[in-house]
């Protein structure tokens, strides 16, 4: 059991580190590089690193108010 | 109420703080844009990290585990004799 635990646990921290990491060079590092160095090619242009971010946050709000509305709703008919 | 105080008052010096670089232009105009939102999805990187590092290193105590076992037996088998219906 604690084995399971602590693989899920190693690989959200994995996950997380890996996206701080790719992150932070997307944002900060790669302005400063030439533009014809080839570490650009492995990485998406730079509009996206806005549109990602603001685009999950969006999602997870949604996801957010569908659940809470599917809850309020399931108690209710529960009441009914 | 002071928890939530405390919270607005560090949003708005951190706001202020953001301003104020784009004021002075000490940094690049380009990266002073992109702060907040790196800011942000570092905070959602790092609470998921420390939520990682708690799965990982999360205490288990087996003898407790059997003492509760234990327990639960005992309290099952007075409730049993009192009459008390503690079927699962």
């Amino acid at each position: 059991m604690e084995l399971a635990d602590r693989v899920v646990g190693f690989l959200l921290s994995f996950i997380s580190l890996s996206i701080f990491t790719y992150y932070t060079f997307w944002v900060i590092i790669l302005p400063f590089v030439d533009t014809d160095h080839f570490i650009h090619q492995y990485f998406l242009p730079q509009e996206y690193a806005i549109i990602i971010p603001v685009f999950a946050g969006v999602v997870l709000l949604c996801f957010l108010c569908i659940f809470i509305g599917f809850v309020i709703l399931k108690s209710k008919k529960k009441k009914a | 109420m002071k928890h939530v105080v405390k919270i607005l008052t560090l949003l708005v010096a951190i706001t202020a703080l953001w301003f104020g670089l784009l004021q002075t232009s000490v940094i690049p105009r380009s990266h002073t844009w992109l702060l907040p939102i790196y800011f942000i999805v570092s905070l959602g990187c790092y609470g998921l990290l420390m939520v990682g590092i708690g799965l990982m290193y999360f205490p288990t105590c087996p003898q407790e585990a059997l003492l509760l076992q234990q327990d639960i037996k005992e309290a099952k088998e007075y409730l049993e004799r009192k009459g008390i219906d503690v079927s699962e």
